[in-house]
């Protein structure tokens, strides 16, 4: 049996506190990479009976290697349903039967917004970006949502430039008088440095724990607005070997989850 | 009657410069032959939508066919960022398309509206984003935030889509049309029947009897289908489930090429232009990347139970 412990890359710590975001018997949304790893590794550990499926119409796919969309060839053979974007998007996520949805983005703001439509002004972007895709959905409508992104000035943003997928908008009562279902929205907010949770009352995130490696000084350095720390604020939690072997034996055998370190997520 | 012809006979026959397409697939299913002779047929100006667009539109946005997109995402996915789509709109190469932007929830919606013959679609996303301040070709009939006649929610509504014409890639149709498909669905089988006519391209033409076999399989019924067109590795570099993998070297080799406007060109010049149809297409895969290469794509068999519908 191989001995793992202390010995992970950023994304593996990453992937892990995502997995621990999700309960048993979850119906969770995926995507690929992050979301993918974090719901497998839940699976493989702590909630066998969480239920993955992906936008594009798949339930309890069975990939026989890591899928590298939502529409990949190896999410067909052995799935529980396969039905289509109506199917999952309405039928499930809009009925309000998921629970967990997780997200990236380009840039994410202190109230969980996610833009992954435009950086720059939207007529004349300086960088355009794919869109909403499945992203906007899941964040108004599953009942938690897990965030992804690198921790930095310009990926953090006191405001994105532009709200593809609404979190808390623009603070307290905001999703409620949109009319979004209660009980949903941001839950956590997942960096290379840290775990961000939202406050029950201003809607903003605030450090619940720093990675190890990362300091609480360097940490609101690198936040653009003015971090809030949890009185109980700790060090992350390092991947277990449970996690890491469901990881590294299971699931990600040739370590494609360190393509991840090369976006800066170190 | 048989509806079969080629490809080129199919597009010529009843895709116009201006027309609104529907075009089918998730990675899964791409009608990339279709697409490939819109390109050939010098085809322009056309409103083009799909749920989680990808490569293929990328290229239609790059050649020039197309003046507006009725959008959720578009990216090539582990490859990165669509290359044409950010040149067409961040500089206007080869020219500014005009996007409508909704999401993955809100255009399935709407196609599955107008395949209903529904005016229009209630919806619980989009709320309190930035996608309700965009708008662009469609104006304010892009969605309308009202508060529910029911409960009194906010809710917002948006159109029903009829494209001109639909197109999609299946694994086996009949003569007449009735397409049959399995595996990953998208907004294919709403997006065809919203359709006022439909293209099919499949991997296989069999008898009316194989499609009576297993019936539940259909998702547009021949009377709506006005083409049919078998067309074996039909959506390479995507994928057909029970057929072929997806090419993950050729969607690198698109990307790489794409992310300059002179590779971009040499690659239609190359894989679109330089093809007279699928066939010789298929044969220059093999000339370039060896016999072995193709083949490796091809799906392995897995067959389930058969299934019987007898009573």
């Amino acid at each position: 049996m191989n001995d793992f412990s202390g010995d992970y890359i950023k994304p593996e710590l990453m992937a892990c506190c995502g997995a621990r975001e999700i309960q048993d018997n979850n119906v969770v949304i995926v995507g690929t990479g992050f979301p993918t790893m974090s719901a497998n590794i839940a699976k493989h550990t702590h909630a066998p009976s969480a239920v993955l499926m992906q936008e594009s119409g798949v339930i309890d796919a069975q990939p026989k290697r890591p899928a590298l969309s939502v529409g990949d060839p190896c999410l067909n053979p052995g799935a529980a349903m396969i039905g289509g974007l109506v199917d999952i998007m309405g039928m499930l996520l809009q009925a309000g039967h998921v629970d967990v949805g997780f997200l990236s983005g380009s840039q994410v703001d202190r109230f969980g917004n996610i833009n992954t439509t435009v950086i720059g002004p939207y007529e004349s972007p300086k960088t355009r970006l794919p869109g909403s895709g499945g992203a906007n959905p899941i964040g108004c409508l599953a009942r938690k949502t897990l965030i992804i992104a690198l921790h930095d000035k310009r990926r953090l943003a006191n405001k994105v430039d532009f709200i593809t997928t609404p979190g808390y908008i623009d603070g307290p009562g905001a999703r409620e008088k949109w009319g979004m279902p209660e009980n949903t929205g941001p839950h956590v907010l997942i960096t290379n440095k840290a775990v961000l949770r939202f406050d029950k009352d201003t809607k903003e995130a605030y450090l619940a724990s720093y990675h190890p490696g990362s300091t609480i000084e360097e940490i609101r350095d690198n936040t653009p607005w003015d971090l809030q720390v949890s009185d109980s604020v700790h060090e992350t939690l390092p991947p277990t070997e449970e996690e890491l072997r469901a990881l590294r034996e299971k699931l990600d055998p040739f370590r494609m989850i360190s393509i991840y370190e090369k976006k800066g997520y170190v | 009657m048989s509806k079969v012809m080629s490809m080129k006979e199919a597009i010529a026959a009843n895709v116009r410069s201006g027309d609104f397409l529907f075009i089918g697939g998730y990675v899964c299913r791409t009608p990339f032959s279709a697409i490939h002779e819109i390109i050939r047929q010098r085809i322009t100006d056309l409103t083009i939508t799909r749920s989680n667009a990808a490569d293929d539109f990328d290229m239609m946005i790059g050649a020039g066919c197309v003046k507006r997109f009725i959008a959720t995402f578009l990216s090539l996915g582990v490859y990165g960022l669509g290359r044409c789509f950010r040149r067409s709109l961040e500089k206007g190469i080869p020219r500014k398309i005009e996007i409508e932007e909704y999401t993955n929830l809100a255009l399935p919606m709407m196609l599955m509206a107008g395949a209903m013959g529904m005016p229009f679609v209630p919806i619980r996303d989009m709320a309190g984003s930035d996608l309700l301040k965009v708008k662009s070709f469609m104006g304010e009939d892009k969605y309308k935030l009202i508060d529910s006649p029911f409960d009194g929610r906010p809710t917002i509504l948006v159109p029903a889509l009829n494209p001109d014409v639909g197109i999609i890639h299946v694994q086996q149709a009949d003569e007449f049309g009735n397409a049959q498909m399995w595996g990953i669905g998208g907004d294919c089988m709403y997006g065809a029947n919203a359709s006022k006519k439909v293209i099919v391209s499949c991997e296989r033409i069999v008898s009316r009897e194989t499609v009576g076999k297993d019936p539940s399989r259909t998702i547009v019924p021949g009377s709506k289908v006005v083409a049919v067109v078998e067309e074996p590795y039909g959506s390479h570099p995507g994928y057909t489930p029970g057929f072929y993998d997806a090419d993950f070297s050729f969607g690198y080799l698109y990307q790489q090429a794409s992310n300059t406007e002179e590779g971009f060109k040499a690659f239609l010049d190359e894989w679109v232009y330089g093809m007279e149809d699928r066939t010789a297409y298929i044969q220059h895969y093999i000339q370039k990347f060896g016999y072995e290469a193709y083949k490796k794509l091809g799906a392995e068999f897995d067959y389930g139970f058969p299934v019987s519908y007898a009573y």
